[in-house]
Protein backbone atom coordinates (compact mmCIF):
# COMPACT_ATOMS: atom_id res chain seq x y z
CA UNK A 1 0.00 0.00 0.00
CA UNK A 2 1.19 3.53 -0.78
CA UNK A 3 2.59 5.91 1.78
CA UNK A 4 1.62 9.44 2.72
CA UNK A 5 4.17 12.24 3.18
CA UNK A 6 4.26 11.92 6.96
CA UNK A 7 4.69 8.14 6.75
CA UNK A 8 7.68 8.59 4.43
CA UNK A 9 9.19 11.22 6.72
CA UNK A 10 8.77 9.05 9.81
CA UNK A 11 10.19 6.01 8.01
CA UNK A 12 13.36 7.91 7.18
CA UNK A 13 13.67 9.27 10.72
CA UNK A 14 12.95 5.97 12.48
CA UNK A 15 14.59 3.60 10.02
CA UNK A 16 11.45 1.43 10.15
CA UNK A 17 8.48 0.57 7.98
CA UNK A 18 5.52 2.22 9.68
CA UNK A 19 1.75 2.30 9.56
CA UNK A 20 -0.83 4.58 11.14
CA UNK A 21 -1.01 4.17 14.91
CA UNK A 22 2.56 2.87 15.35
CA UNK A 23 4.66 4.48 18.07
CA UNK A 24 8.24 4.93 16.93
CA UNK A 25 11.45 6.64 17.98
CA UNK A 26 12.70 9.14 15.45
CA UNK A 27 16.09 10.77 14.97
CA UNK A 28 15.99 14.56 15.17
CA UNK A 29 17.54 16.67 12.46
CA UNK A 30 17.24 19.72 14.68
CA UNK A 31 16.07 20.33 18.24
CA UNK A 32 15.50 23.98 19.02
CA UNK A 33 14.28 26.27 21.75
CA UNK A 34 13.36 29.94 22.02
CA UNK A 35 13.90 32.61 24.58
CA UNK A 36 10.53 31.43 25.88
CA UNK A 37 10.88 27.84 27.06
CA UNK A 38 14.60 27.79 26.30
CA UNK A 39 15.74 28.49 29.84
CA UNK A 40 13.23 25.92 31.10
CA UNK A 41 14.99 23.42 28.82
CA UNK A 42 18.57 24.30 29.77
CA UNK A 43 17.79 24.39 33.51
CA UNK A 44 15.95 21.06 33.30
CA UNK A 45 18.78 19.47 31.27
CA UNK A 46 21.33 20.64 33.84
CA UNK A 47 19.15 19.42 36.70
CA UNK A 48 18.55 15.89 35.40
CA UNK A 49 22.21 15.46 34.42
CA UNK A 50 23.64 17.08 37.57
CA UNK A 51 25.09 19.77 35.31
CA UNK A 52 27.50 17.17 33.89
CA UNK A 53 25.52 16.20 30.81
CA UNK A 54 26.58 16.93 27.26
CA UNK A 55 24.05 17.33 24.49
CA UNK A 56 24.13 14.64 21.79
CA UNK A 57 25.18 16.93 18.96
CA UNK A 58 25.78 20.67 19.47
CA UNK A 59 25.46 21.23 15.71
CA UNK A 60 21.87 19.96 15.71
CA UNK A 61 20.66 22.32 18.41
CA UNK A 62 19.64 25.91 17.80
CA UNK A 63 18.31 28.72 19.96
CA UNK A 64 16.18 31.56 18.63
CA UNK A 65 15.31 34.68 20.58
CA UNK A 66 12.01 35.89 19.26
CA UNK A 67 9.13 36.00 21.72
CA UNK A 68 10.45 38.84 23.80
CA UNK A 69 13.34 40.29 21.86
CA UNK A 70 14.90 42.58 22.95
CA UNK A 71 14.24 41.52 26.54
CA UNK A 72 11.51 43.60 28.15
CA UNK A 73 11.97 42.49 31.75
CA UNK A 74 14.62 41.27 34.16
CA UNK A 75 13.11 37.76 34.10
CA UNK A 76 13.34 37.49 30.31
CA UNK A 77 16.82 39.05 30.27
CA UNK A 78 17.96 36.46 32.81
CA UNK A 79 16.46 33.60 30.75
CA UNK A 80 18.18 34.83 27.61
CA UNK A 81 21.49 34.96 29.47
CA UNK A 82 20.91 31.44 30.84
CA UNK A 83 20.53 30.21 27.26
CA UNK A 84 23.61 32.04 25.98
CA UNK A 85 25.70 30.62 28.84
CA UNK A 86 24.41 27.09 28.26
CA UNK A 87 25.12 27.32 24.52
CA UNK A 88 28.67 28.48 25.19
CA UNK A 89 29.28 25.70 27.70
CA UNK A 90 27.88 23.04 25.33
CA UNK A 91 29.58 24.34 22.20
CA UNK A 92 26.30 25.23 20.51
CA UNK A 93 27.04 27.88 17.89
CA UNK A 94 23.57 28.31 16.40
CA UNK A 95 22.34 31.03 18.72
CA UNK A 96 20.15 33.47 16.83
CA UNK A 97 20.07 36.33 19.30
CA UNK A 98 17.66 39.25 19.58
CA UNK A 99 18.68 40.74 16.22
CA UNK A 100 17.42 37.88 14.03
CA UNK A 101 13.65 37.47 14.24
CA UNK A 102 11.04 34.74 14.50
CA UNK A 103 12.57 31.30 15.01
CA UNK A 104 11.14 29.08 12.28
CA UNK A 105 11.58 31.84 9.70
CA UNK A 106 15.20 32.42 10.75
CA UNK A 107 15.99 28.69 10.62
CA UNK A 108 14.46 28.49 7.16
CA UNK A 109 16.36 31.52 5.82
CA UNK A 110 19.60 30.12 7.22
CA UNK A 111 19.27 26.86 5.30
CA UNK A 112 18.72 24.73 8.40
CA UNK A 113 15.44 23.19 7.24
CA UNK A 114 15.11 20.54 4.52
CA UNK A 115 12.09 18.63 3.23
CA UNK A 116 11.73 15.42 5.25
CA UNK A 117 13.53 16.78 8.32
CA UNK A 118 12.19 16.06 11.81
CA UNK A 119 12.49 19.16 13.96
CA UNK A 120 11.42 20.03 17.50
CA UNK A 121 10.96 23.48 18.99
CA UNK A 122 9.34 25.22 21.94
CA UNK A 123 6.98 27.04 19.61
CA UNK A 124 3.54 25.59 19.02
CA UNK A 125 3.70 27.05 15.50
CA UNK A 126 6.93 25.21 14.73
CA UNK A 127 4.84 23.10 12.37
CA UNK A 128 4.62 25.94 9.85
CA UNK A 129 7.89 24.47 8.54
CA UNK A 130 5.62 21.93 6.87
CA UNK A 131 5.47 24.71 4.26
CA UNK A 132 8.71 23.21 2.86
CA UNK A 133 7.85 19.58 3.61
CA UNK A 134 9.60 19.31 6.99
CA UNK A 135 7.94 17.60 9.94
CA UNK A 136 8.46 20.17 12.67
CA UNK A 137 6.44 20.23 15.83
CA UNK A 138 6.04 22.38 18.90
CA UNK A 139 6.69 20.62 22.17
CA UNK A 140 7.26 21.36 25.83
CA UNK A 141 10.62 21.56 27.54
CA UNK A 142 10.66 17.88 28.62
CA UNK A 143 10.45 16.74 24.99
CA UNK A 144 13.33 19.02 24.05
CA UNK A 145 15.48 17.90 26.99
CA UNK A 146 14.78 14.23 26.24
CA UNK A 147 15.84 14.75 22.63
CA UNK A 148 19.13 16.30 23.71
CA UNK A 149 20.27 13.00 25.29
CA UNK A 150 20.49 10.88 22.16
CA UNK A 151 18.86 12.94 19.47
CA UNK A 152 15.66 10.90 19.46
CA UNK A 153 12.05 11.24 20.53
CA UNK A 154 8.78 9.32 20.28
CA UNK A 155 5.94 9.87 17.84
CA UNK A 156 2.68 8.23 16.91
CA UNK A 157 2.29 7.81 13.16
CA UNK A 158 -0.77 9.96 12.45
CA UNK A 159 -3.67 9.53 10.05
CA UNK A 160 -3.44 11.86 7.05
CA UNK A 161 -6.02 14.21 5.56
CA UNK A 162 -5.76 15.88 2.16
CA UNK A 163 -7.05 19.36 1.38
CA UNK A 164 -6.95 20.53 -2.22
CA UNK A 165 -7.30 24.15 -3.30
CA UNK A 166 -8.50 25.07 -6.79
CA UNK A 167 -9.47 28.31 -8.51
CA UNK A 168 -8.01 31.80 -8.16
CA UNK A 169 -8.21 34.32 -5.34
CA UNK A 170 -10.39 37.32 -6.11
CA UNK A 171 -9.17 40.88 -5.58
CA UNK A 172 -8.64 41.61 -1.88
CA UNK A 173 -8.68 37.90 -1.00
CA UNK A 174 -5.55 35.90 -0.20
CA UNK A 175 -4.09 32.75 1.35
CA UNK A 176 -4.88 33.99 4.87
CA UNK A 177 -8.56 34.05 3.95
CA UNK A 178 -8.33 30.47 2.69
CA UNK A 179 -6.68 29.52 5.98
CA UNK A 180 -9.32 31.36 8.01
CA UNK A 181 -11.99 29.59 5.99
CA UNK A 182 -10.46 26.20 6.87
CA UNK A 183 -10.18 27.08 10.57
CA UNK A 184 -13.83 28.12 10.60
CA UNK A 185 -15.02 25.09 8.68
CA UNK A 186 -12.98 22.45 10.53
CA UNK A 187 -13.04 24.01 14.00
CA UNK A 188 -10.59 24.07 16.90
CA UNK A 189 -10.10 20.30 16.91
CA UNK A 190 -11.00 19.53 13.31
CA UNK A 191 -7.55 18.15 12.45
CA UNK A 192 -7.24 16.27 15.73
CA UNK A 193 -3.68 14.89 15.91
CA UNK A 194 -3.57 14.40 12.12
CA UNK A 195 -1.10 15.20 9.37
CA UNK A 196 -2.57 17.27 6.55
CA UNK A 197 -1.32 17.47 2.99
CA UNK A 198 -2.17 20.74 1.24
CA UNK A 199 -2.17 20.50 -2.53
CA UNK A 200 -3.89 21.68 -5.70
CA UNK A 201 -3.11 24.37 -8.29
CA UNK A 202 -3.44 27.21 -5.77
CA UNK A 203 -0.73 25.66 -3.60
CA UNK A 204 1.53 24.69 -6.50
CA UNK A 205 1.53 28.32 -7.62
CA UNK A 206 1.86 29.79 -4.13
CA UNK A 207 5.02 31.60 -3.03
CA UNK A 208 6.88 30.69 0.17
CA UNK A 209 5.15 33.39 2.21
CA UNK A 210 1.73 32.06 1.25
CA UNK A 211 2.75 28.49 2.06
CA UNK A 212 4.01 29.57 5.45
CA UNK A 213 0.71 31.33 6.14
CA UNK A 214 -1.33 28.28 5.20
CA UNK A 215 0.70 25.94 7.43
CA UNK A 216 0.86 28.36 10.35
CA UNK A 217 -2.51 27.62 11.92
CA UNK A 218 -2.68 23.83 11.74
CA UNK A 219 -2.19 23.94 15.51
CA UNK A 220 -5.36 26.05 15.80
CA UNK A 221 -7.18 23.03 14.34
CA UNK A 222 -5.23 20.62 16.61
CA UNK A 223 -3.34 19.14 13.68
CA UNK A 224 0.12 17.66 14.01
CA UNK A 225 1.58 19.04 10.79
CA UNK A 226 0.44 20.57 7.51
CA UNK A 227 2.73 19.52 4.66
CA UNK A 228 3.35 21.02 1.25
CA UNK A 229 5.59 19.35 -1.33
CA UNK A 230 8.20 21.90 -2.50
CA UNK A 231 8.13 22.79 -6.20
CA UNK A 232 8.97 25.57 -8.62
CA UNK A 233 10.43 28.78 -7.23
CA UNK A 234 10.06 27.60 -3.65
CA UNK A 235 12.19 24.54 -4.40
CA UNK A 236 14.79 26.74 -6.16
CA UNK A 237 14.88 29.09 -3.16
CA UNK A 238 15.19 26.18 -0.77
CA UNK A 239 18.04 24.70 -2.79
CA UNK A 240 19.87 28.04 -2.73
CA UNK A 241 19.59 28.10 1.09
CA UNK A 242 19.79 24.46 2.19
CA UNK A 243 21.78 22.86 -0.62
CA UNK A 244 21.33 20.27 -3.37
CA UNK A 245 20.06 17.61 -0.98
CA UNK A 246 16.63 19.21 -0.97
CA UNK A 247 16.00 17.79 -4.45
CA UNK A 248 16.52 14.19 -3.31
CA UNK A 249 14.58 14.87 -0.14
CA UNK A 250 11.62 16.26 -2.07
CA UNK A 251 11.51 13.11 -4.16
CA UNK A 252 11.74 11.02 -1.00
CA UNK A 253 8.69 12.60 0.66
CA UNK A 254 6.48 12.68 -2.44
CA UNK A 255 3.28 10.85 -1.47
CA UNK A 256 2.35 7.71 -3.38
CA UNK A 257 -0.69 7.87 -5.65
CA UNK A 258 -2.33 5.03 -3.70
CA UNK A 259 -1.61 6.44 -0.22
CA UNK A 260 -4.49 6.30 2.27
CA UNK A 261 -6.22 9.43 3.57
CA UNK A 262 -8.97 9.55 6.17
CA UNK A 263 -10.56 12.45 4.31
CA UNK A 264 -10.11 14.51 1.17
CA UNK A 265 -11.70 17.91 0.82
CA UNK A 266 -11.52 20.30 -2.14
CA UNK A 267 -12.08 24.04 -1.86
CA UNK A 268 -12.53 26.45 -4.77
CA UNK A 269 -10.88 29.60 -3.46
CA UNK A 270 -12.53 31.72 -6.19
CA UNK A 271 -15.68 31.78 -4.07
CA UNK A 272 -13.92 33.08 -0.93
CA UNK A 273 -14.20 36.61 0.41
CA UNK A 274 -12.16 38.42 3.09
CA UNK A 275 -12.73 36.61 6.39
CA UNK A 276 -12.07 37.36 10.06
CA UNK A 277 -11.61 35.22 13.15
CA UNK A 278 -13.81 37.12 15.57
CA UNK A 279 -13.42 37.32 19.37
CA UNK A 280 -12.52 35.18 21.19
CA UNK A 281 -11.57 32.14 19.11
CA UNK A 282 -9.76 31.50 15.81
CA UNK A 283 -12.65 29.32 14.62
CA UNK A 284 -15.29 32.02 15.23
CA UNK A 285 -15.18 33.00 11.56
CA UNK A 286 -17.31 35.62 9.79
CA UNK A 287 -16.96 37.58 6.55
CA UNK A 288 -15.16 40.88 7.15
CA UNK A 289 -18.13 42.73 5.63
CA UNK A 290 -20.39 41.36 8.39
CA UNK A 291 -18.26 43.00 11.09
CA UNK A 292 -17.33 46.05 8.98
CA UNK A 293 -17.79 49.34 10.81
CA UNK A 294 -16.66 47.94 14.17
CA UNK A 295 -14.50 50.64 15.79
CA UNK A 296 -10.98 49.52 16.59
CA UNK A 297 -8.09 50.89 18.64
CA UNK A 298 -5.08 49.05 17.25
CA UNK A 299 -3.89 47.17 14.17
CA UNK A 300 -0.96 44.80 14.17
CA UNK A 301 0.58 43.27 11.04
CA UNK A 302 3.25 40.63 11.51
CA UNK A 303 3.82 37.30 13.32
CA UNK A 304 4.93 33.88 12.09
CA UNK A 305 1.65 33.69 10.14
CA UNK A 306 1.86 36.93 8.15
CA UNK A 307 5.16 38.70 8.73
CA UNK A 308 6.88 38.00 5.40
CA UNK A 309 7.88 40.61 2.83
CA UNK A 310 4.92 39.71 0.59
CA UNK A 311 2.51 40.18 3.53
CA UNK A 312 3.90 43.62 4.33
CA UNK A 313 3.90 44.53 0.63
CA UNK A 314 0.21 43.54 0.41
CA UNK A 315 -0.52 45.83 3.35
CA UNK A 316 1.53 48.56 1.65
CA UNK A 317 -0.65 48.34 -1.46
CA UNK A 318 -3.77 48.87 0.65
CA UNK A 319 -2.14 51.80 2.43
CA UNK A 320 -1.31 53.26 -0.99
CA UNK A 321 -4.91 52.78 -2.15
CA UNK A 322 -5.99 54.56 1.03
CA UNK A 323 -3.80 57.61 0.33
CA UNK A 324 -0.79 56.70 2.46
CA UNK A 325 -2.32 57.67 5.80
CA UNK A 326 -3.53 55.53 8.66
CA UNK A 327 -6.39 56.71 10.85
CA UNK A 328 -5.11 58.90 13.72
CA UNK A 329 -7.52 57.09 16.05
CA UNK A 330 -5.76 53.77 15.47
CA UNK A 331 -2.34 52.65 16.69
CA UNK A 332 -0.86 50.76 13.74
CA UNK A 333 2.12 48.47 14.30
CA UNK A 334 4.01 46.50 11.65
CA UNK A 335 6.51 43.84 12.69
CA UNK A 336 8.54 42.00 10.04
CA UNK A 337 9.24 38.35 10.80
CA UNK A 338 13.02 38.52 10.29
CA UNK A 339 15.92 40.87 9.76
CA UNK A 340 16.09 39.71 6.14
CA UNK A 341 12.44 40.66 5.63
CA UNK A 342 13.03 44.02 7.30
CA UNK A 343 16.02 44.69 5.06
CA UNK A 344 13.94 43.95 1.97
CA UNK A 345 11.21 46.29 3.21
CA UNK A 346 13.84 49.01 3.66
CA UNK A 347 15.34 48.40 0.21
CA UNK A 348 11.89 48.59 -1.36
CA UNK A 349 11.39 52.00 0.23
CA UNK A 350 8.34 50.83 2.17
CA UNK A 351 9.53 51.56 5.68
CA UNK A 352 9.87 55.29 5.11
CA UNK A 353 6.39 55.44 3.58
CA UNK A 354 4.94 53.49 6.50
CA UNK A 355 6.60 55.82 9.00
CA UNK A 356 5.32 58.89 7.16
CA UNK A 357 1.83 57.38 7.16
CA UNK A 358 1.91 57.13 10.96
CA UNK A 359 2.79 53.45 11.34
CA UNK A 360 5.07 52.12 14.10
CA UNK A 361 7.52 49.84 12.28
CA UNK A 362 9.32 47.58 14.75
CA UNK A 363 12.27 45.24 14.87
CA UNK A 364 11.63 41.62 13.87
CA UNK A 365 10.04 39.70 16.76
CA UNK A 366 6.86 37.83 17.72
CA UNK A 367 5.55 41.04 19.35
CA UNK A 368 1.78 40.83 19.80
CA UNK A 369 1.62 37.09 20.36
CA UNK A 370 1.89 37.76 24.07
CA UNK A 371 0.73 40.39 26.51
CA UNK A 372 4.34 40.73 27.59
CA UNK A 373 5.60 42.76 24.70
CA UNK A 374 4.92 46.11 23.13
CA UNK A 375 1.42 46.67 21.84
CA UNK A 376 -0.42 45.13 24.79
CA UNK A 377 -4.11 46.03 24.64
CA UNK A 378 -5.77 47.66 27.65
CA UNK A 379 -9.10 46.37 28.91
CA UNK A 380 -11.93 47.48 26.66
CA UNK A 381 -9.78 47.99 23.57
CA UNK A 382 -10.42 46.19 20.30
CA UNK A 383 -7.52 45.06 18.16
CA UNK A 384 -7.12 43.78 14.62
CA UNK A 385 -4.18 41.48 14.07
CA UNK A 386 -2.61 39.10 11.56
CA UNK A 387 -1.40 36.84 14.37
CA UNK A 388 -2.92 33.41 14.84
CA UNK A 389 -4.66 33.44 18.21
CA UNK A 390 -7.32 35.68 19.70
CA UNK A 391 -8.05 33.72 22.85
CA UNK A 392 -9.70 35.51 25.79
CA UNK A 393 -7.30 38.06 27.25
CA UNK A 394 -4.31 36.75 25.29
CA UNK A 395 -2.87 40.18 24.53
CA UNK A 396 -4.43 41.96 27.51
CA UNK A 397 -7.17 41.15 30.00
CA UNK A 398 -10.52 42.54 28.89
CA UNK A 399 -9.42 43.24 25.31
CA UNK A 400 -10.76 41.63 22.14
CA UNK A 401 -9.00 40.81 18.90
CA UNK A 402 -10.12 40.14 15.33
CA UNK A 403 -7.69 38.09 13.25
CA UNK A 404 -7.52 38.74 9.51
CA UNK A 405 -5.28 39.10 6.48
CA UNK A 406 -2.65 41.86 6.08
CA UNK A 407 -4.88 43.51 3.45
CA UNK A 408 -7.96 43.50 5.69
CA UNK A 409 -5.88 44.65 8.68
CA UNK A 410 -4.43 47.61 6.79
CA UNK A 411 -7.89 48.52 5.46
CA UNK A 412 -8.99 48.76 9.10
CA UNK A 413 -5.97 50.91 9.92
CA UNK A 414 -6.75 53.29 7.08
CA UNK A 415 -10.44 53.71 7.89
CA UNK A 416 -10.28 53.36 11.70
CA UNK A 417 -13.02 50.75 11.64
CA UNK A 418 -13.09 47.18 10.37
CA UNK A 419 -13.24 47.48 6.59
CA UNK A 420 -13.55 45.07 3.70
CA UNK A 421 -10.30 45.70 1.78
CA UNK A 422 -12.19 45.46 -1.49
CA UNK A 423 -13.81 48.80 -0.59
CA UNK A 424 -10.36 50.41 -0.91
CA UNK A 425 -9.39 48.57 -4.06
CA UNK A 426 -12.35 49.76 -6.13
CA UNK B 1 0.22 4.89 38.46
CA UNK B 2 -1.60 5.20 41.76
CA UNK B 3 -4.34 2.57 41.68
CA UNK B 4 -6.39 3.83 44.61
CA UNK B 5 -9.67 5.65 44.35
CA UNK B 6 -9.35 9.40 44.50
CA UNK B 7 -11.92 11.76 45.98
CA UNK B 8 -12.16 15.49 45.50
CA UNK B 9 -14.19 18.43 44.28
CA UNK B 10 -14.78 19.24 40.63
CA UNK B 11 -13.64 22.46 38.96
CA UNK B 12 -15.55 22.48 35.70
CA UNK B 13 -14.43 24.10 32.44
CA UNK B 14 -15.84 24.28 28.91
CA UNK B 15 -14.55 23.08 25.52
CA UNK B 16 -11.32 24.40 23.95
CA UNK B 17 -9.71 25.66 27.14
CA UNK B 18 -6.52 27.22 25.79
CA UNK B 19 -3.16 27.43 27.49
CA UNK B 20 -3.46 31.20 28.01
CA UNK B 21 -6.52 30.53 30.14
CA UNK B 22 -4.74 27.76 32.05
CA UNK B 23 -1.47 29.65 32.47
CA UNK B 24 -1.27 33.10 30.89
CA UNK B 25 1.65 34.15 28.70
CA UNK B 26 2.31 37.00 31.15
CA UNK B 27 4.11 34.51 33.40
CA UNK B 28 6.13 32.59 30.84
CA UNK B 29 9.48 33.81 32.16
CA UNK B 30 9.00 31.58 35.22
CA UNK B 31 11.19 28.48 35.06
CA UNK B 32 10.49 26.91 38.49
CA UNK B 33 7.47 24.55 38.23
CA UNK B 34 6.76 24.91 41.96
CA UNK B 35 6.06 28.63 41.49
CA UNK B 36 3.57 28.08 38.69
CA UNK B 37 0.36 27.00 40.54
CA UNK B 38 -0.24 30.55 41.85
CA UNK B 39 -1.09 31.65 38.26
CA UNK B 40 -3.40 28.77 37.27
CA UNK B 41 -6.61 29.87 35.50
CA UNK B 42 -6.07 33.52 36.43
CA UNK B 43 -7.47 34.58 33.03
CA UNK B 44 -10.41 32.14 32.92
CA UNK B 45 -13.58 34.22 33.35
CA UNK B 46 -15.28 33.13 36.56
CA UNK B 47 -12.37 30.97 37.69
CA UNK B 48 -9.97 33.71 38.71
CA UNK B 49 -9.87 32.41 42.29
CA UNK B 50 -8.92 28.86 41.30
CA UNK B 51 -5.30 29.21 42.41
CA UNK B 52 -6.28 30.50 45.84
CA UNK B 53 -9.16 28.14 46.46
CA UNK B 54 -8.08 24.85 44.88
CA UNK B 55 -7.38 22.11 47.42
CA UNK B 56 -4.96 19.25 46.83
CA UNK B 57 -7.04 16.41 45.45
CA UNK B 58 -9.50 18.60 43.54
CA UNK B 59 -10.12 17.64 39.91
CA UNK B 60 -10.02 19.72 36.76
CA UNK B 61 -12.94 18.65 34.55
CA UNK B 62 -13.29 19.90 30.97
CA UNK B 63 -14.87 19.32 27.58
CA UNK B 64 -13.15 18.86 24.25
CA UNK B 65 -9.63 19.90 23.22
CA UNK B 66 -8.35 20.82 26.69
CA UNK B 67 -5.03 22.67 26.57
CA UNK B 68 -5.15 23.91 22.99
CA UNK B 69 -2.72 26.64 21.97
CA UNK B 70 0.82 27.08 23.17
CA UNK B 71 3.47 24.43 23.86
CA UNK B 72 4.13 25.83 27.35
CA UNK B 73 4.67 23.01 29.82
CA UNK B 74 3.78 25.56 32.49
CA UNK B 75 0.15 24.64 31.78
CA UNK B 76 0.80 21.10 33.02
CA UNK B 77 3.08 22.07 35.92
CA UNK B 78 0.66 24.64 37.33
CA UNK B 79 -1.96 21.92 37.86
CA UNK B 80 0.36 19.05 38.77
CA UNK B 81 2.32 21.08 41.30
CA UNK B 82 -0.93 22.60 42.54
CA UNK B 83 -2.12 19.18 43.71
CA UNK B 84 -4.68 18.39 41.00
CA UNK B 85 -4.19 14.59 40.74
CA UNK B 86 -5.68 14.09 37.28
CA UNK B 87 -7.34 16.10 34.51
CA UNK B 88 -10.61 14.67 33.19
CA UNK B 89 -11.59 15.85 29.72
CA UNK B 90 -13.49 14.63 26.69
CA UNK B 91 -10.28 15.14 24.69
CA UNK B 92 -6.91 16.84 24.99
CA UNK B 93 -5.05 19.04 22.53
CA UNK B 94 -2.05 17.31 21.04
CA UNK B 95 0.78 19.21 22.69
CA UNK B 96 -0.91 19.30 26.09
CA UNK B 97 -1.39 15.54 25.85
CA UNK B 98 2.32 15.02 25.11
CA UNK B 99 3.36 17.33 27.93
CA UNK B 100 1.13 15.47 30.40
CA UNK B 101 2.46 12.04 29.34
CA UNK B 102 6.05 13.27 29.43
CA UNK B 103 5.55 14.36 33.03
CA UNK B 104 3.80 11.20 34.15
CA UNK B 105 0.75 13.36 34.81
CA UNK B 106 -2.47 11.33 34.50
CA UNK B 107 -5.14 12.38 32.03
CA UNK B 108 -8.40 10.56 31.36
CA UNK B 109 -10.33 10.77 28.06
CA UNK B 110 -13.94 10.84 29.18
CA UNK B 111 -16.64 10.13 26.60
CA UNK B 112 -19.70 12.35 26.85
CA UNK B 113 -18.08 14.77 29.26
CA UNK B 114 -18.44 17.80 26.98
CA UNK B 115 -22.21 17.28 26.70
CA UNK B 116 -22.43 16.28 30.37
CA UNK B 117 -20.91 19.63 31.34
CA UNK B 118 -23.31 21.50 29.04
CA UNK B 119 -26.24 19.59 30.57
CA UNK B 120 -25.14 20.36 34.12
CA UNK B 121 -24.47 16.73 34.97
CA UNK B 122 -21.23 17.82 36.53
CA UNK B 123 -20.82 21.30 38.01
CA UNK B 124 -18.34 23.21 40.13
CA UNK B 125 -18.06 21.83 43.62
CA UNK B 126 -19.54 18.39 42.89
CA UNK B 127 -17.85 15.67 44.94
CA UNK B 128 -16.24 13.13 42.61
CA UNK B 129 -14.73 9.73 43.10
CA UNK B 130 -12.26 8.72 40.40
CA UNK B 131 -11.03 5.17 40.07
CA UNK B 132 -7.89 5.44 37.97
CA UNK B 133 -7.69 1.65 37.63
CA UNK B 134 -11.12 1.22 36.02
CA UNK B 135 -11.63 4.74 34.65
CA UNK B 136 -14.93 5.08 36.49
CA UNK B 137 -15.84 8.59 37.56
CA UNK B 138 -18.69 8.79 40.04
CA UNK B 139 -20.34 12.10 40.74
CA UNK B 140 -21.33 11.53 44.38
CA UNK B 141 -23.26 14.80 44.55
CA UNK B 142 -25.48 14.22 41.53
CA UNK B 143 -25.41 10.40 41.56
CA UNK B 144 -24.20 10.24 37.95
CA UNK B 145 -21.21 8.53 36.45
CA UNK B 146 -18.86 8.75 33.50
CA UNK B 147 -16.24 6.46 32.06
CA UNK B 148 -12.74 7.57 31.20
CA UNK B 149 -10.06 5.82 29.17
CA UNK B 150 -6.48 6.03 30.31
CA UNK B 151 -3.69 6.36 27.76
CA UNK B 152 -2.44 3.23 26.00
CA UNK B 153 0.65 1.78 24.36
CA UNK B 154 3.95 3.61 24.60
CA UNK B 155 2.27 6.55 26.30
CA UNK B 156 1.23 4.27 29.15
CA UNK B 157 4.78 2.96 29.55
CA UNK B 158 6.14 6.49 29.72
CA UNK B 159 3.39 7.52 32.13
CA UNK B 160 4.00 4.49 34.34
CA UNK B 161 7.73 5.25 34.45
CA UNK B 162 6.88 8.66 35.85
CA UNK B 163 7.52 10.59 32.66
CA UNK B 164 9.81 10.72 29.65
CA UNK B 165 13.06 11.52 31.49
CA UNK B 166 12.68 8.68 34.07
CA UNK B 167 11.59 6.39 31.21
CA UNK B 168 14.77 7.13 29.25
CA UNK B 169 16.96 6.84 32.34
CA UNK B 170 15.44 3.40 33.06
CA UNK B 171 16.17 2.35 29.46
CA UNK B 172 19.80 3.37 29.86
CA UNK B 173 20.02 1.53 33.20
CA UNK B 174 18.80 -1.67 31.54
Amino acid sequence: MGKTMIEKIIERASGKQVKVGDRVWCHMDLSTARDFGGANCTEQFDKVTDKKGLVWDPDKIAFTFDLQAPAHSEGVAKNQKTIRDFAKRQGISKVFDINWGIGQHVLLENGLVKPGDVILGTDSHMNLLGAVGAFATGVGNTDIVASWFKGTNWFRVPESMKITATGTFGKGVCMRDYLTYLVGRLGADGMSFRSVEFDGPVIENANLAERITLCSMVTEMDGKIGLILPNGEVLDWLRSRAGEEVIERTKMITPDADATYVSHMTVDVSSLEPLASCPDAPDNVKPVREVAGTPINQVHIGSCSNGRFEDIAAAFDILKAGGFTVSPSVRTIITPSTREVMTRCAEAGMIQKFLEAGVVFTNPTCSLCTAEHYGVLPSGDVGVSTTNRNFIGKVGKGSNTYLMSPMSAMAAAVRGVITDPRDLLR
Amino acid sequence: MDQKKLRGRAWVFEDNVDTDLIYHNKYLAETDPKKMPQFAFEYYPGKEKFAKEVKPGDFVVAGRNFGCGSSREHAVYCLKEGGVPVVLAESFARIYYRNAINNGYPVLFVKGLSQGIKDGKIVDGDELEVDLATGTITNLTQKTSFHGDAVADLENEIMTAGGLIPYLKAQVAQ
